[in-house]
């Protein structure tokens, strides 16, 4: 569970001040793939970093599972996040030139996974996302679809909690979209990972359970209303 | 992140960008290519003067004159004093330098000192010339065996010294003086030759007859003031690789034979008994404390005394700054290539900002994003280093017959001697090097805001 209370983010001093997020609260249960909508510079793409903890709320407070991020140390939040998260971009953020078997390592490595499990793990993640075929394969030989295939299992691989996507499917044609879109919402269901995912698509919104709409730094609405979401915890 | 994983993701990244990391690495090779060479030419050097040391000289003794300046270091700006044993002698550049010798009474001086076993002269004679029954006549020098020197024999004995009128006869000799095998030549007789001075009856005939104006008249005469002396061929020797400069073609007989040779030849002149420098073997001079102490007494009688190894260290010190300056200049080179190695990781981290956002999101701490560039700049530290040394190695090797050739080294030397283990620890400097030239990019790196890394498109 993903709770964000009063959290604000500014940018700047005196007059240059820019206030990127403005009390913003907002409660994500565990398992729930959750949209934010908003145009660009809403504040919706400050919200994830925040709540990844990416970057710091200049005031507020981030829980995740009930610990605060805020307490955290660089070093424990660094691990939290290997551990727990994982992020999938606009722009795939790929590397062209190494096969999809190292692509998708990446995460191991930086999670200290011991080097027995690795194979089998990228092995698994790659057959989730179909892409086993490819594991030797340079990533600049794939296609875009593939490479964002590829980003999803580079963030399924070390089995996180949390995935958070921004635009997942901005740089993709429709059809392939769809494709990711579904892959995604299966991946949420079969392995019960919260899913968050940026978006100003309202058709990709509309098929998450949970949607909180952004606007000037703000949250305008969520739905379903936090007291609903608050009424089915009980 | 583990070691391991940082090591082989910083090198694929490297191989990634092959063309500029390959010519970073060769600026680093350049300077690696000088320093291996020299620590090769410094290790050959210091071994061939070793050799030659070990190969001629006795470690327990010292060599004793009565003149610093046969050791080069006299002092040549002030007119020094006379004295009677005076003999001039020519020194390296050509030019003329006065020596002070020693004499029978400094002989008997130094046998007082204590400690002090043994003294044998150093004696070369030259001959008016050598030759055989029916044979050509040929110059030649004839010196005092020493035991300590090491000699490879062709034919004949080779453990038992030469006594008597016994001598030994190097290789170059046989041809020229009609024998058609090292072999044949054992047990054969030679006849060498010596002028003896001048003096007196026979002075005084030149003097009446008027002849000592005539150089033809004077040459004539002292041909005919000539002793023979037949000597035994006892061995042939070989053709020494490490003996003195200089030295190749003499022909060995006892000390005792020796003195009898150089005093027919001096006898009634100034030069009759006196020796440019005496070899003093101390009882236990093996021992550095015992060959001091005989050293120092001998300086304090006002004798110049110098170790073998002295000599050595003389010469290795005069090697020693000339590969100082081959190794600044290598050096200068590596330094040069810092910058280099600086300027490409600085290009690295731009390129790979998007890169290093990626892995910080995926929760890589800043320390090993910091790592992961220095183990990339030590890559192009190891690269260069390997390139190289390899390189150096190769031309190396492939220069070492034609340098013992031109250097006239004697077969089976080598100028340019490689030791791994050097290499091996050039090309760690060379990677620390590289890691600090790597500190500030690196911590480029490990400094970018995730968040501004992701938004480069």
């Amino acid at each position: 569970m993903i709770e964000v209370r009063d959290v604000t983010k500014t940018y700047g001093k005196g007059d240059n001040l820019f206030t990127a997020l403005y009390k913003v609260s907002a409660i994500i249960p565990t398992g729930t793939a959750a949209a934010i909508i908003g145009k660009s510079g809403s504040g919706k793409s400050t919200l994830i970093h925040v709540m990844s903890g990416l970057d710091h709320p200049s005031d507020g407070e981030i829980l995740i599972d009930g610990k605060s991020l805020q307490d955290m140390k660089a070093k424990q939040i660094d691990t939290f996040r290997a551990n727990e998260m994982s992020f999938i971009f606009q722009a795939f953020f790929v590397e062209a030139n190494q096969t999809c078997y190292q692509n998708v390592m990446l995460p191991l490595e930086i999670a200290k996974v011991g080097r027995r499990d690795r194979r089998k793990k990228v092995e698994e993640a790659l057959r989730a996302v179909d892409l086993i075929d490819k594991i030797d394969t340079l990533a600049t030989n794939l296609s875009g679809g593939q490479k964002q295939r590829l980003a999803i299992a580079r963030a399924i691989v070390n089995k996180p909690k949390l995935i958070f996507a921004d635009e997942p499917t901005g740089n993709l044609d429709s059809a392939t979209g769809e494709l990711i879109i579904k892959l995604l919402f299966d991946l949420n269901k079969k392995l019960g990972c919260t899913l968050v995912i940026v978006t100003h698509d309202e058709e990709l919104a509309d098929r998450c359970k949970m949607k909180i709409y952004m606007k000037d730094g703000e949250i305008k609405q969520i739905t379903p209303a936090p007291k609903q979401v608050k009424g089915a915890k009980k | 992140m583990i070691l391991r994983d940082l090591i082989r993701r910083s090198g694929r990244s490297i191989k990634s960008a092959k063309g500029r990391t390959l010519l970073t690495a060769l600026a680093i090779a350049v300077g690696t290519f000088a320093l291996t060479l020299t620590l090769a030419a410094s290790n050959g050097a210091t071994q061939y003067v070793n050799k030659i040391i070990s190969e001629n000289f006795d470690p327990a003794e010292l060599i004793v004159s009565k003149d610093e300046a046969i050791f080069g270091r006299g002092d040549n700006s002030k007119p020094r004093e006379y004295d009677p044993s005076f003999t001039t002698i020519l020194s390296n550049g050509g030019a003329n330098t006065q020596l002070k010798r020693v004499t029978d009474d400094d002989i008997a001086k130094i046998k007082k000192v204590s400690g002090v076993d043994r003294i044998r002269e150093d004696i070369t004679v030259s001959l008016q010339y050598v030759t055989r029954e029916g044979q050509k006549k040929y110059v030649g020098n004839v010196a005092a065996y020493n035991p300590f020197q090491k000699i490879e024999v062709k034919a004949g004995e080779a453990t038992r010294r030469p006594e008597g009128k016994q001598i030994y006869l190097p290789e170059g000799y046989l041809e020229v003086l009609g024998f058609k095998s090292a072999e044949e030549a054992i047990g054969k007789t030679i006849t060498l030759a010596i002028s003896k001075p001048i003096t007196g009856d026979t002075a005084k005939q030149i003097a009446a007859t008027g002849a000592s104006q005539d150089p033809n008249q004077i040459a004539k005469l002292s041909e005919q003031n000539i002793t023979s002396e037949e000597f035994t061929v006892f061995s042939v020797l070989k053709k020494p690789t490490t003996s003195q400069p200089g030295t190749e073609l003499y022909m060995y007989v006892s000390q005792d034979e020796a003195r009898r040779l150089n005093d027919i030849a001096t006898q009634g002149t100034v030069n009759y008994r006196k020796y440019n420098f005496v070899y003093v073997r101390v009882a236990g001079g093996e021992e550095a404390k015992k060959l001091m102490a005989v050293q120092d007494e001998l300086k304090k009688q006002s004798f110049s005394a110098q170790s073998v190894k002295d000599t050595q260290e003389f010469l290795t010190s005069i090697i020693g700054v000339l590969q100082g300056i081959v190794a600044g200049f290598g050096a200068i080179a590596v330094i040069a290539s810092v910058f280099g190695i600086i300027n490409t990781m600085y290009i690295s981290v731009l390129q790979r900002t998007r890169e290093i956002g990626l892995m910080k999101a995926l929760g890589m701490r800043k320390r090993d994003i910091g790592r992961l560039f220095r183990f990339e700049a030590a890559w192009i530290g190891f690269l260069g280093g390997i390139i190289g040394s390899t390189v150096a190695v190769l031309v190396g090797s492939g220069l070492n017959p034609w340098i013992t050739d031109k250097l006239d080294l004697g077969a089976g030397n080598k100028l340019l001697i490689f030791r791994p283990t050097e290499i091996v620890a050039l090309i760690i400097i060379l990677m620390v090097v590289s890691i600090f030239a790597g500190w500030l990019p690196s911590s480029k790196a490990a400094k970018l805001d995730p968040i501004e890394a992701l938004r480069t498109e």
